[in-house]
């Protein structure tokens, strides 16, 4: 038997192959970053990145350093779910320097939650503002900080 | 350039071994900006809803549009509250309820204006929150051509905002609408529980901000004294949305209803 020889044509298509596979090899090397497939299928470092992002509100736990003794009787009433930015709005740079002041607050803020709407639930204190001593602030009858206070 | 072929073939030898290596060694966030010493592998994050609890306000979308600088138009949402208005059948008609209203005006980022259905018509009328359901299989990370869009082990969906291509597909892939494009960064965005939030010890926005402890929080690798979410698991019954889709979404409501869609 004579012995086998590849034809030129096959050896030159087996080259190509070669180096079209190596070439995209070394690219995927050079391309892809550093902390890819430290996780899974992502960017690893990108976990660091989205948490370094500042947060915008303080927390309910940073007001009480300062005034635990609204807190103290807060949690005695039924708003005890309520943080305080909710109403006061965002506090973060309060927090840091008490002398900027945070949000004012108006009635808008109590009719959001309170408004009668038949969606809310039954067990949610709710009123009609039109029906409801109208021309009056709401705190000059409501203690926002204890909302049990009977008028 | 040899050091670039052997690097490739290297890797592309070593690669399964690597990955083993690596997925046991505990990655720990070590860089300045991010806090320290949090460790995505003993966390795993959960949010829950009660339904019931639910009041409308929009306090939690007007919040996390502030906390994660979300675009003000109207219709950029990571979170976001729809009401169903279940109306009575018609009388004489042999079907339990009637129309189903479903809207969300502004994704009710200023409460939800009352509505034109008068009382007597309404059967039942209650809020749901949304947002990204943490989905176990989820449509849009698979999609994603680049990795951009991944579970991160701490059970958040994160969207890599500096390799996102803004190609839409994952917006297009979930099946519960809570993905849209920035307009202005032009890559994908979503719910990320307040990622920045948690791995500081504090809570998303949204769950700071509600008045009704409709939604709640918690880890699930670090249950605290008074956890909130096995005591709703334990008092509640607990469905999840679109379970007919086989994405396996891991937050749950209580008190959900079957025409919640």
């Amino acid at each position: 038997m004579s012995r086998f020889k590849m034809p030129p044509q096959i050896f030159r298509l087996v080259l190509l192959t070669i180096g079209i596979v190596v070439s995209y090899l070394i690219a995927r090397q050079l391309l892809t970053p550093a902390s890819f497939r430290d996780f899974g299928f992502y960017r690893g470092a990108a976990l660091e990145e989205v948490a370094s992002r500042p947060p915008v509100y303080a927390g309910k736990k940073a007001c009480d350093e300062c005034h635990s003794e609204v807190l103290l009787k807060l949690a005695k009433g039924d708003h005890k779910t309520l943080s305080c930015e909710a109403c006061h709005g965002v506090s973060q740079e309060h927090a840091g320097n008490p002398d900027i002041t945070p949000v004012k607050l108006t009635g808008s803020h109590c009719i959001r939650c309170h408004e009668a709407n038949p969606t809310r639930p039954a067990w949610f204190h709710q009123i009609t503002v039109k029906n409801h001593y109208t021309g009056q602030k709401c705190t000059e009858c409501h203690v926002p900080h204890q909302p049990n206070e009977v008028p | 350039m040899l050091g670039a072929v052997s690097g490739a073939l290297a890797g592309l030898l070593s690669a399964p071994a690597a990955r083993a290596a690596k997925a046991t060694v505990q990655k720990v966030f070590a860089s300045s900006g991010a806090p320290n010493g949090y460790d995505p592998y003993k966390h795993k994050w959960l949010m829950c809803f009660d339904v019931d609890k639910c009041i409308g306000c929009g306090l939690c979308v007007d919040a996390c549009k502030t906390e994660n600088h979300v675009p003000q138009a109207s219709h950029y949402f990571r979170t976001w509250i729809e009401r169903y208005i279940i109306k009575k059948p018609k009388p004489g008609s042999d079907r339990t309820r009637g129309e189903v209203l479903v809207d969300s005006p502004n994704g009710g980022r200023d409460g939800f204006p009352p509505t034109v259905v008068p009382r007597e018509e309404i059967l039942k009328s209650f809020f749901v929150p949304k947002l990204c359901n943490l989905c176990e299989s989820s449509p849009c990370t698979q999609v994603c051509p680049v990795g951009a869009t991944f579970d991160t082990p701490d059970g958040a969906v994160l969207v890599d905002p500096n390799y996102c291509i803004g190609c839409g597909f994952c917006i297009q892939a979930c099946p519960y609408g809570c993905r849209f494009l920035n307009p202005e960064t032009k890559t994908a965005e979503k719910c990320n529980l307040c990622y920045h939030r948690i791995t500081r010890g504090l809570k998303p926005a949204c769950v700071e901000i509600c008045p009704t402890e409709a939604r709640i929080f918690g880890d699930l690798k670090n249950p605290v004294v008074d956890d909130r979410i096995q005591a709703f698991i334990q008092k509640n019954k607990v469905f999840s949305l679109k379970p007919h889709l086989g994405t396996e979404p891991r937050v749950m409501y209580a008190n959900l209803d079957k025409e919640v869609r």
